[in-house]
């Protein structure tokens, strides 16, 4: 009894920036899609719990929002100087678009709108900014929800009887792309938050050519500021005071901009008040691709380094999120993926990709009988100093729609299946320090292969009994000298709308490979997907390579980047940092052609 | 803020500052740097060089300074005279009827949390919004709101003659970095590690429990436990068996204003607990509003951190009472640390205006334009009080003037009639250091402006902002 298995060990999320906004807003979709519409899926596979509060609302109704705080500006689609006086609680501006900053699960239906002021009373009030089909569609079928029997459609989620909204909207939804309306990550979040969850920064804004947040010291003495600090903190406590047992946070940042100078204090923070606790940071980058180097670059390569450093030293692991080839000056071609033609230009379609990842990466510490909390995970790959780690998916996993695992795997014995999603680089060798791999997707009867007794097994991975073993023997096979952990899970990514559509023709609706495109095209309903966590040598070509570009930069050009905090000395000393951490990851086979670099 | 323009940016990083020194003023600094440039502007197109002005405007300045050192009232800061500075600033921000009882709260607030010849420190005020019920409802608690509550459903909700211990003692059990790692290598290893950690947090337990019983013996007192770090379920049923009320990561800034509230010291180790440690509340209750609660801390002996609780019905109305608060209590810092007040209602502004026409003759040559255009400049502070309470602000000016020169007394507008009134014996009270300072700042930048002769902008403009 003395065992905290049983509860689920909560997690708390934090978003910070725009992009983290697009990423999370997939994510928490994804989550939802998934949640169990039955209870007959207790005891193994992800506990949404861990993510997720269970609350009530001031009028009774039973809510279930995520257990997430999430920072963003103000700005993005309209002029913000044409608002009037809004009516109060409904300010829906910038990245939140139409969705009001207080969530809108706990409106008081009958708002108290007594004034004590006695003089006359004139409203002002704006029209609200205009929403496209797909919230339009959502609300509808929210609407008729509540109207039917007084329950808002996430108290279906929570009484886990079945939620009926994903088949309806998807049926609504198909063959209506939403790429044309999609502006903002909040035009396609289909959850519901609650009230504390959004917290706006007001000081800065993403259009105009002022006041925008992009350098990192400005992030960091956004929260210098009492009035950030202290909100913060209230926020922070208000979720983390209710978990009996949490594991740890989990942050998404952006790395290009000044979000990752507020990354970097929140994790100070963090880090500081709750030791013990693990903290798990997914640094974000959007995919770049001007062609020609810009002031911004610099600012862009300038905030990715301090971010790295800073956010690697206070948070138990940091990992690099990115479809983007390189996080350096120059672009390169971003991640491509055999079957998923995502446009690489648009963040919603990127963003789609590296949350469906994430919620594959996460599932260690999400499962429902948890072996490990996220502590314990960022310990295993926390060997000397090595907090940087790099992601890498298979999305979806390659996997003909009548082979078995083995033989899926079978065909991957040359080179591991998943591409590295952390703007590293290709991989040299597949040696690594230690990794943590995750397959979910795959059901009972195909995980093992169902040869009849007596014959000859095909390979070692034939041979074995279960789906877990096939994984670990494959894993052993291609990384000899690595520690490996791996999870299977039955349950795939279901990935319904808003979820973008660019899966290849070649999948059919839970995302297996078929010979030919079928004849008519069905919507994909889910997808097996791969990921590994590994903590890998290519990270030392990677930041090395960060470093020699910014010891290249004439600093003395960036004056302004200085002026907004971060001192040069400060700067230099993170760049020293960045070689140490560098040099966690030297192996003896990158060592000669390092210093072949470091000649020219 | 986003302001593009530099020079409007500029002003702004003036009030920005005013704020951040006095917490006032902030409105009268845009009006009169505003108003300083208009009456310069007169004089500039008509070939005056914007140099003389600002000559003029410097010695305009020392002049009145001068006046404000003579005008300025030393007096004894009792209650009633805080009251009125209080008020005066409050009723500018927020409507009579809530200003009244915000005054009340903000002044005892301050009277409760002064020590003698030590500087007062606002962050004693912990200031507390509750989302609830109309905004009249604010209250000063001569204690301590929490924002959370017990965590166990037999705990007590209302708890009498209380004694409180504050702790910053984790009592939750956490897998520790030696136990770590992927697998154990077998179940019994496990439970093993398991069973030794929880022994060591139930230890602890332990402690606090027998200090209890020492303590409280088999009176009716209760017994509180108010820990910064986490306390786990097995631990709160630890507690809530021997009827202690436990509350879990009290935020870090509350632990301090809880020792200064109710006495005690706070604990970082249970081991050397002895009942010195222990501060006392006679009244300890939980308040349940939606899904928050709220833990009441109250009729602590000597308080010496206290808690404006504001209530409104929606989130701008505590916005802007909150902030109407923080002046508030910068007034009232402000009027003790001066030890001296100022007449308000723009009747410091008359009577420097005009000392200032009188002085003007001893100024050289073209300067005197200068200081006749801050003259001009600081009457916009009654201008706009009349314009502002519906009144016609030149009739007003003009009354107001030949009421002060009648009667050499301190006279400013009294908003309800529009008519002169002695500022003085109605109670309006400005702060000293708000005056001097906006003096001061509104001088120079004005100045600074002045003398600029373009503007140009280059480059990322944008971090500089």
């Amino acid at each position: 009894m003395f065992e905290a298995g049983g509860l689920p060990r909560a997690a708390l999320t934090l978003q910070l920036g725009g992009y983290a906004g697009c990423v999370g807003a997939h994510w928490w979709n994804l989550q939802d899609a998934a949640l169990p519409c039955s209870s007959e899926a207790q005891g193994q596979g992800l506990c949404p719990d861990v993510l997720h509060r269970a609350g009530r609302s001031p009028s009774g109704q039973e809510t279930y929002t995520p257990r997430l705080i999430l920072m963003d500006l103000k700005g993005g689609r309209e002029p913000t100087g044409s608002r009037t006086v809004a009516v109060p609680g409904q300010d829906a501006l910038g990245n939140l678009n139409t969705l009001p900053q207080e969530g809108c699960l706990y409106g008081d239906p009958k708002r108290d709108t007594s004034v004590a002021w006695q003089g006359n009373l004139i409203t002002h009030q704006e029209d609200p900014p205009t929403r496209n089909l797909f919230l339009q569609d959502l609300s509808k079928l929210q609407g008729c929800l509540s109207s039917e029997g007084d329950l808002g459609p996430r108290a279906h989620a929570l009484s886990k009887d079945g939620s009926p909204l994903p088949t309806q909207l998807h049926v609504s939804q198909k063959g209506r792309p939403l790429e044309g309306s999609v502006q903002v990550w909040s035009d396609y979040l289909r959850v519901r938050l609650h009230p504390r969850s959004t917290c706006m920064i007001r000081q800065y804004n993403y259009d105009g050519e002022s006041c925008q947040l992009e350098a990192f010291g400005q992030g960091e003495s956004l929260l210098h500021d009492p009035t950030y600090q202290e909100e913060l903190e209230d926020r922070l406590h208000f979720y983390v005071e209710e978990c009996d047992y949490l594991q740890g946070f989990q942050i998404l940042c952006d790395l290009d901009n000044g979000f990752s100078g507020v990354g970097a204090k929140v994790t100070e923070l963090l880090h500081d008040e709750y030791s013990g606790r693990g903290i798990l940071t997914w640094g974000l980058t959007p995919v770049i691709q001007n062609t020609e180097v810009s002031g911004k670059d610099f600012y862009r390569l300038m905030n990715t380094v301090l971010g790295i450093v800073h956010l690697s030293s206070h948070s138990s692991l940091f990992c690099p999120l990115s479809l983007s080839g390189s996080l350096g000056l120059r672009p390169e071609a971003p991640v491509t993926l055999p079957y998923a033609h995502y446009e690489a230009s648009l963040n919603y379609h990127s963003s789609a990709i590296l949350a469906t990842a994430l919620d594959t990466l996460s599932v260690p510490y999400r499962l429902q009988s948890s072996p490990i909390s996220m502590a314990q995970l960022a310990d295993a790959f926390n060997v000397s100093g090595r907090k940087v780690v790099t992601a890498g998916a298979a999305l979806p996993f390659p996997m003909a729609h009548d082979q078995s695992l083995p033989d899926a795997l079978c065909n991957y014995q040359l080179a591991v299946p998943w591409a590295l999603l952390s703007s590293c680089g290709e991989p040299k060798d597949s040696c690594c320090f230690g990794q943590a791999v995750v397959l979910r997707g795959i059901g009972k009867e195909k995980q093992s292969c169902n040869c009849p007794p007596g014959s000859q097994p095909k390979s070692a991975l034939h041979a074995c009994g279960t789906g877990e073993e096939v994984l670990e023997c494959y894993l052993h096979a291609q990384f000899p000298e690595t520690f490996s952990t791996s999870y299977l899970l039955q349950e795939p990514c279901k990935v319904s709308t808003p979820y973008p559509q660019f899966f290849s023709a070649l999948l059919n609706t839970q995302g297996f490979l078929l010979d030919n495109p079928p004849r008519c095209s069905t919507a994909l309903e889910s997808i097996p997907v791969l990921t590994a966590v590994q903590s890998s040598p290519v990270l030392y070509s990677a930041l090395c390579r960060l470093y020699k570009e910014l010891q290249r930069v004439n600093l003395r050009r960036c004056a302004s980047y200085f002026s907004a905090g971060v001192e040069l000395s400060d700067f230099q000393e993170a760049l020293h940092e960045l070689r140490t951490l560098a040099q966690c990851y030297e192996t003896s086979s990158v060592l000669g052609e390092s210093e072949d670099e470091d000649s020219d | 803020m986003q302001i593009q323009h530099p020079t409007a940016s500029l002003i702004a990083k003036v009030a920005t500052a005013q704020d951040d020194i006095t917490g006032d003023g902030t409105t009268s600094n845009v009006l009169i740097i505003g108003e300083l440039l208009k009456q310069a502007d007169l004089y500039i197109s008509e070939g005056l060089h914007p140099r003389i002005v600002t000559e003029g405007f410097e010695a305009a300045k020392e002049k009145a300074l001068e006046v404000l050192e003579k005008v300025k009232v030393t007096k004894e800061m009792d209650r009633e005279t805080l009251v009125d500075v209080a008020r005066t600033s409050l009723r500018t921000k927020v409507h009579a009827e809530l200003a009244d009882i915000l005054t009340e709260a903000v002044v005892d607030a301050v009277l409760a949390i002064k020590k003698p010849n030590e500087p007062i420190d606002l962050y004693m005020v912990e200031i507390m919004e509750m989302k609830h019920k109309s905004e009249t409802e604010t209250a000063l608690i001569k204690g301590l709101v929490l924002d959370h509550g017990a965590r166990h459903p037999d705990m007590k909700k209302r708890v009498e003659d209380a004694y409180i211990l504050t702790c910053n003692v984790s009592l939750e059990y956490e897998k520790t970095e030696v136990s770590s790692g992927f697998f154990y290598k077998n179940a019994e290893e496990r439970e093993k590690l398991v069973k030794a950690e929880r022994k060591f947090i139930e230890d602890r337990v332990n402690k606090i429990i027998d200090l209890k019983k020492r303590v409280c013996g088999d009176s009716d007192k209760g017994f509180i436990v108010i820990n910064q770090k986490g306390i786990d379920p097995f631990s709160l049923d630890a507690l809530a068996k021997e009827g202690i009320v436990a509350l879990r990561r009290a935020k870090r800034r509350n632990m301090e204003r809880l020792t200064l509230a109710c006495g005690g010291i706070a604990m970082n180790s249970v081991d050397d607990l002895t009942p010195d440690c222990l501060g006392h509340a006679g009244l300890v209750y939980e308040y349940v509003l939606g899904e928050e609660k709220f833990t009441f801390v109250e009729k602590c002996d000597n308080p010496r951190s206290v808690t404006l609780l504001i209530r409104g019905p929606n989130k701008h109305t505590l916005t802007q009472i909150k902030d109407a608060v923080r002046d508030g209590l910068r007034a009232v810092k402000n009027a003790i640390e001066d030890g001296c007040v100022v007449a308000g209602a723009g009747a410091l502004e008359v009577a420097i205006a005009d000392a200032l026409v009188k002085h003007k003759p001893n100024v050289k040559g073209r300067a005197q334009f200068g200081v006749q255009a801050f003259a001009d400049a600081l009457l916009i502070i009654p201008k706009v009080l009349a314009q502002n309470s519906g009144y016609d602000p030149q009739e007003t000016l003009v009354k107001i003037q030949t009421e002060y020169s009648e009667s050499g007394q301190l006279i400013g507008v009294d908003l309800n009639t529009g008519e002169p009134m002695m500022a003085a014996a109605a109670g309006v009270w400005d702060n000293y250091n708000v005056k001097k300072q906006l003096l001061h700042s509104c001088t120079v930048i004005a100045s600074n402006i002045l003398l600029v002769d373009e503007i140009m902008r280059a480059g990322m403009s944008s971090l500089k902002g």
